[in-house]
């Protein structure tokens, strides 16, 4: 389970409400720092997330946003670096994605499929980042990422594309589900049965 | 050494002037001129290239080898949604290359427009695939540069070669030891002998007009461009560094990534550094590089002068006593000579590459 604060006005309460939750239920547990704020607010946004750092839940964040590399770099491990969509001016290839972790060498990896399909379709730059840092994988995001760069419910196609890469993403690597069905275009349920088809390595062997 | 003084690789052409001792100065010449051309469209384009689209430029700016009338034959390449600022950015493109002191594009239609990513992706052979679509497609791999924003241009570019190699049954599942990526390769192929048919076509179409620089160009860079299509293709089972991508196809489950990968780093080089990089190979001899290049750089050398008015106002009837035509008879005999050697000589394995592709 990922807790999410993606809007920097949502990062305090849910900081706050960490004591409050009840998540022994989950095997394991992230939390996402905010996508966007300024230099001037990093220190505040990194002190924050100590807090959920200190209570052993690792922080996955965007690499446009990790402006001083010290204040990051001693999160160490619990610090998921996630690869971007294409919008974002860093972060969408294994070309950026090496040199990020030569900055943060103690750092692991929150592989977005859905970015990475919609850098490259043709899902080579995926193989690409894994082959450059797929050793440091802590983490999947699985969704459909559209031109606008929302998240969608997967297709057929995304399902299609994802398979291409099931055998290189060890099964014990937790999946996070991105799909967007706040406006009723898919349920959990099925979603999540997209989810392990695109990523079921045992259904993968069988078929092949 | 580059701007930062990190020391960059010499490029095959230069090591293969110093290795001769020769002196090609048109060739620097040309060079230097794209450097500044290309940091004068960078300029000029920054922030005006809107998401999902690029500006891509052919021609003699891709391949480093402008001279002082080169024109720049360009598209806007989108790969994404339609938005209303498309049609403005194609407005805006072709008023500042005009400023920039670009002649407009040929009148064929091919370029100076907007083109959509699919069906230079989707459309490889068969009833849709058009002239002006094999002409984009084949010549974005060949001899194009994209301006300000390449993301769009590097997705599409990976998109063809990703469908030229997946669809390449014999590549990818064939158990041979011969790994060139004959689909590509004959699309390549098709292209260039559409180009010589077209030429015959324009000749006819249009009465004559620049009929002189056309066929200059025809003898030297479009069969040069052609030339390192090949090379490009038979280098996939020659390269020493392609060996990974080589084995990666032979595996069970055979991969063609590694070899688009390579392909793609591969596409960075000019025409020009393929065919050094050739003719540098043990078994070329010295007197067909010397041919290939002291022609090329003499042909630049007439494009940068004078004598490329001559070409341009020249009709069919003058050329037969036209001495500026003489030479670049001359030169082009040179050159194709140097490729016949460099393709059908003493290198045996390029000679049987050559033999088994680029016949059947």
């Amino acid at each position: 389970m990922e807790l999410s604060a993606l809007r920097l006005d949502e990062l305090q309460p849910l900081i706050e409400a960490l004591d409050d939750l009840d998540l022994t239920g989950f095997e394991f547990v992230s939390f996402h720092a905010p996508s966007r704020f300024s230099q001037q607010d990093e220190m505040y946004v990194v002190d924050c997330l100590r807090s959920a750092v200190a209570r052993n839940i690792p922080v996955v964040v965007h690499p446009d946003v990790m402006f001083n590399t010290g204040l990051w770099k001693s999160m160490g491990p619990s610090l998921f670096i996630e690869n971007m969509d294409k919008r974002k001016p860093v972060g969408r290839t294994a070309a950026d994605l090496r040199v990020l972790f030569e900055r943060f060498p103690d750092a692991r990896f929150c592989f977005d499929l859905g970015h990475a399909r919609q850098v490259d379709p043709t899902m080579i730059e995926a193989r690409l980042i894994l082959e450059a840092v797929g050793d440091r994988l802590a983490e999947v995001h699985i969704s459909e990422v559209n031109t606008s760069s929302r998240h969608d419910p997967l297709s057929r196609y995304a399902i299609s594309a994802f398979r291409s890469l099931a055998s290189l993403v060890p099964e014990s690597v937790p999946v996070v589900l991105e799909t967007l069905i706040d406006q009723g275009q898919s349920d959990i349920l099925t979603e999540i049965g997209r989810a392990r088809r695109a990523l079921d390595q045992a259904s993968l062997s069988l078929a092949g | 050494m580059s701007e930062s003084g990190i020391r960059t690789p010499e490029l095959w052409v230069d090591r293969i002037e110093r290795e001769l001792g020769a002196d090609w100065p048109a060739i620097r010449k040309a060079r230097l001129l794209t450097s500044q051309k290309r940091a004068a469209l960078r300029s000029a384009f920054q922030e005006k290239i809107s998401p999902d689209t690029s500006l891509v430029v052919f021609g003699s700016i891709a391949r480093e080898e402008m001279t002082a009338g080169s024109d720049s034959d360009w598209i806007l390449l989108v790969d994404g949604q339609a938005t209303p600022e498309h049609g403005d950015q194609k407005h805006t493109i072709a008023s500042e290359l005009k400023d920039l002191g670009f002649p407009e594009p040929g009148r064929s239609g091919v370029f100076g427009c907007m083109v959509g990513s699919h069906d230079l992706v989707h459309e490889i052979g068969g009833e849709d695939d058009t002239n002006s679509n094999t002409t984009r497609r084949v010549l974005l791999l060949l001899e194009s540069l994209p301006v300000g924003k390449r993301e769009a241009y590097d997705r599409v570019r990976r998109q063809v070669l990703n469908r030229y190699l997946h669809d390449d049954r014999g590549l990818v599942r064939s158990s041979g030891q011969l790994k060139v990526p004959r689909f590509l390769l004959n699309d390549l192929t098709r292209y260039w002998r559409t180009v010589t048919v077209d030429f015959v076509y324009k000749q006819r179409a249009e009465t004559g007009r620049k009929w002189a620089l056309r066929n200059a160009k025809l003898r030297m860079s479009r069969k040069l461009v052609f030339a390192s299509g090949l090379l490009r293709c038979f280098f996939c089972h020659l390269d020493p560094d392609a060996a990974a991508a080589r084995e990666a196809l032979r595996r069970p489950q055979p991969d063609a990534a590694k070899l688009l990968a390579y392909l793609e780093n591969e596409l960075e080089r000019t025409p020009l550094e393929l065919l050094a990089r050739a003719a540098l190979r043990p078994q070329i001899p010295r007197t067909t590089a010397a041919k290939l290049f002291n022609s090329y750089d003499a042909f630049l050398s007439i494009l940068d002068g004078d004598k490329r008015e001559a070409l341009e106002g020249m009709t069919e009837s003058e050329m037969a006593f036209s001495p500026v035509w003489n030479e670049i008879r001359g030169l082009s005999h040179d050159f194709h000579s140097g490729l016949l050697d460099l393709f059908f000589g003493a290198d045996q394995e390029l000679r049987d590459l050559t033999i088994q592709y680029g016949v059947f």
